[in-house]
């Protein structure tokens, strides 16, 4: 069927709005199956809480995504382009929080930040300014000039969500970004997402903390064993499996039901000393 | 972040890195930022005498290392100038240059060829992979030019004053496969072993050869210094199948073939191995990169290390050597804690490697001076008490610790003194550390000197740990393992002068009581005596910290 101009426009649109899809995506490491098969569709401005137990694959997931992992089969298409080895452009729209803090903390954060600034295409001014900036609300300014190596884990981690975001990128990609921030800079964190959310971003976040994936996602999808589970909001999930909190749905749906066993053991051998 | 020279220079190949299809911007923001971390690092080199730099303005450590290794080089130069067989003279300057190149690759930049935050950091951005491959072989090149540079430049310049230019163009192509073949052959040590063992093992070996490395720059300074004496030696060189298992013989070997225009059979062989084996190698290893990337992954996941043993004969010992129940968990800690903390091996164990070789400085020195026979007959074994010259400052070390942060755990532990852990400390270091250089020397000493040095080796060993007691003054206002090697000062110069004077007196009043009849075994009786109440006191008062 011939499409008129008018539809391809709206179907470019609809592309527009697609910001990742992973079709079949499977990969191995040798006999092991990591991820069997993830089908997914993000719109932008959502924000994905990306959950499972430890080893089911959603940081082989984000690394396939990022780049970081060849040997998969199935496809990667970020803002409607095929993502292959060679492609690099479309790290320019990624921002990313690993889950460990990795950085070159022999430099300073300016040192570090204009670095990782320059590398997605700003120039030195421009990053050196924009850095600056947001150390100083997060409180940072003083030590903008002091070496990486001597922060406190919430200071490095701040660093690092200053470098994934200072180039300003429409996918965001946090694995566990809170950790050893304080209550009230987890407060600001959050409502940044909030706003990035409101204005288009997309964002996936991935956590083991259920409570806070609860209240920030406006959808959750639940990977355990190489294989979604489970997708959908979080009143959507509730219906579905009647329980009452994230927490109770994932020990559900990850067929853990042992928590008060382990404990009553746990606490036994405690009170055997 | 300053604009370095080098990669003004490197400017000068923009055109050649981007007809590669290099970003060359991007390569050199990359390349700006390894070198400035570089500078940060401390060399092993460099690992005895770290100063405190908190004041001072940046220093580059890794020039600053380059101006040793060219001080080393200068021991070099005598070898290119004396010797008139020209095999044999490149095959020692190659031996050289390859030894050092290698251990310092290994110990100052396998965090380089071992890198893993290089892919989290870079491979995240929009870097293309042949522009990280590219900075990162530019900066191995890099270092590589300094390095050889620093270790070559001194003996080139000597040697092309006396043999001409075709010697210099030899040398220098020489130095660029010596250089080749040592890069790929770390690389593909480093693939083998991650391939059959685990990341802590790569990390173990790799401390080891740091170890070794500071051991042999020290020894090296007492043997290079004699080489003035055997320079006059000419050698006449019988060529047999093992030479061809010697890397240094064929780099060696293309100066007798053009200089000597000596084309023996042999020679084209060691020849072309210089030639053909470096490239062979790349090329296997090209085909390896591969799988030793995802065998990197490796050196970041923890697999879980096999169950070890509990050491029976420690645990022993530890009912032996320690009074109290608390002695005895503190002195099980103790020796797990300088077993395998890589930092402290680092900083201690080159000391013990001296210790066991300077006794043999003064004895070789002895013989040559006289005769062996003269010397059995002697009163050198006393030179054992150089032995004891690492206890001050291994003492010292005691309070540090990679890991210094740990330290709390003594505060909020329900204890009432910290006495036992000071002597169950104390007494691992003298069985873990002191002891085995002791045993090892006793060896060697009584089947020099015979049976009757005996009771003096007790009195040194008894006398040893008196100094233990002593120097664990060093130890005053702070706890063991509790504080960062960062602030581990310039180990106290005067301090361990003074220390090795006590010590001398010690050795004067041993040599005293030798020239009386009995007299030695009077001292050893008189010396246990005071050790055991020294402990006593110590434990009682110094070491009698409140938590």
């Amino acid at each position: 069927m011939e499409l008129t101009s008018r539809e391809k426009v709206i179907v470019i649109e609809q592309n527009q709005e697609i910001a990742l899809c992973l079709k079949g995506l499977k990969k191995d490491y040798g006999s092991k199956q990591v991820l069997k098969g993830i089908d997914l569709t993000v719109q932008r401005g959502q924000i994905i809480g990306y959950i499972g137990p430890n080893g089911a694959g959603k940081s082989t997931t984000i690394k396939i995504i990022l780049g970081l992992e060849g040997d998969y089969s199935g496809k990667v298409e970020i803002f409607g382009e095929e993502v292959t080895e060679q492609s690099v452009d479309y790290k320019r729209k990624i921002g990313y929080v690993p889950e460990v803090a990795e950085l070159y903390d022999n430099l300073t954060a300016r040192e570090y930040l204009t670095f990782v600034g320059e590398l997605y295409g700003l120039d030195f001014q421009t990053a050196d300014q924009k850095a600056q900036q947001l150390m100083k609300v997060f409180g940072l300014e003083e030590v903008y000039h002091a070496r990486i190596a001597s922060y406190s884990k919430g200071m490095r981690q701040k660093v690092l969500i200053i470098s994934s975001l200072i180039h300003n990128p429409d996918l965001l990609f946090l694995d566990e970004p809170l950790s050893g921030l304080d209550a009230n800079s987890v407060m600001v964190f959050k409502e940044i997402l909030a706003v990035l959310a409101a204005q288009g971003k997309t964002i996936f976040y991935s956590s083991h903390i259920m409570d806070v994936v609860e209240k920030i996602s406006n959808r959750i999808i639940l990977i355990n064993d190489g294989n979604i589970v489970a997708d959908g909001s979080f009143d959507e999930l509730k219906q579905q499996n009647h329980e009452g909190t994230l927490e109770q749905i994932f020990n559900q749906l990850t067929g853990f039901n042992e928590h008060k066993a382990l404990a009553e053991e746990f606490v036994a051998i405690v009170q055997g000393v | 972040m300053k604009d370095f020279r080098t990669l003004q220079i490197l400017d000068l190949c923009k055109g050649l890195f981007e007809r590669l299809g290099v970003d060359y911007p991007v390569m050199r923001k990359i390349l700006a930022v390894k070198l400035t971390m570089d500078g940060r690092r401390t060399p092993t080199i460099f690992n005895q005498q770290q100063a405190k730099k908190k004041n001072k303005p940046e220093e580059n450590g890794f020039l600053k290392s380059l101006g040793m290794y060219v001080l080393l080089s200068l021991f070099i130069i005598p070898i290119m100038l004396f010797f008139d067989n020209y095999l044999y003279q490149m095959s020692i300057f190659f031996g050289i240059v390859m030894f050092l190149v290698m251990t310092s690759m290994i110990s100052d930049f396998s965090n380089v060829l071992l890198d893993l935050k290089d892919k989290t950091i870079l491979q995240t951005k929009p870097v293309d992979k042949k522009t990280i491959s590219a900075a990162k072989t530019v900066h191995i090149s890099i270092y590589l030019f300094f390095l050889t540079a620093a270790i070559a430049g001194a003996p080139i310049i000597a040697g092309t004053i006396k043999h001409g230019l075709l010697y210099l163009l030899l040398t220098l192509v020489g130095l660029v496969f010596v250089d080749l073949f040592i890069v790929v052959l770390t690389a593909i040590i480093y693939f083998l072993i991650l391939r059959y063992f685990d990341g802590e093992k790569l990390k173990d070996i790799i401390n080891y050869v740091q170890i070794g490395l500071s051991i042999t720059i020290a020894i090296g300074y007492q043997i290079l210094a004699r080489a003035f004496e055997f320079v006059d030696l000419s050698i006449t060189f019988t060529p047999s199948w093992w030479h061809y298992l010697i890397p240094p013989i064929w780099f060696g070997a293309p100066f007798e073939l053009f200089l000597n225009h000596d084309s023996s059979g042999y020679l084209v062989g060691f020849s072309l191995l210089a030639l053909v084996m470096p490239i062979l190698m790349m090329m296997i290893y090209s085909r390896m990169l591969p799988s030793f990337e995802r065998n990197l992954q490796k050196l970041a996941s923890q697999s879980g290390e096999g169950k070890r043993k509990d050491n029976r004969w420690k645990n022993w010992l530890a009912g032996i050597v320690c009074r109290s129940h608390e002695e005895r968990v503190f002195f099980r800690f103790a020796d797990h804690m300088m077993r395998n903390e890589r930092e402290f091996r680092l900083k201690v164990y080159p000391a013990l490697g001296l210790s066991l070789v300077f006794p043999f400085v003064f004895i070789f020195n002895e013989i040559r001076m006289n005769s062996y026979a003269s010397l059995v007959a002697s009163k050198w074994y006393l030179a054992i008490y150089m032995a004891c010259l690492m206890i001050p400052s291994a003492v010292a070390m005691l309070k540090y610790s990679g890991k210094y942060k740990g330290a709390w755990i003594y505060q909020t532990a329900p204890l009432t003194s910290l006495a036992p852990l000071f002597s169950a400390v104390l007494k691992v270091f003298i069985v873990n550390l002191f002891l085995p250089v002791y045993l090892v020397l006793s060896v060697i000493f009584i089947a020099i000197f015979g049976w009757r040095v005996v009771p003096d080796l007790l009195v040194v060993f008894v006398s040893s740990i008196l100094f233990t007691v002593i120097f664990s003054v060093f130890l005053k206002d702070s706890l063991p393992f509790s504080e960062s090697f960062a602030d581990a000062q310039q180990s106290g110069g005067i301090k361990i002068l003074l220390a090795t004077l006590g010590i001398a007196m010690f050795v004067g009043i041993h040599f005293a009581a030798t020239l009386v009849p009995f007299g030695v075994w009077g001292y050893l009786i008189l010396l246990l005596l005071i050790t055991y109440f020294a402990w006593k006191l110590a434990y009682k008062t110094m070491w009698n910290v409140k938590t």
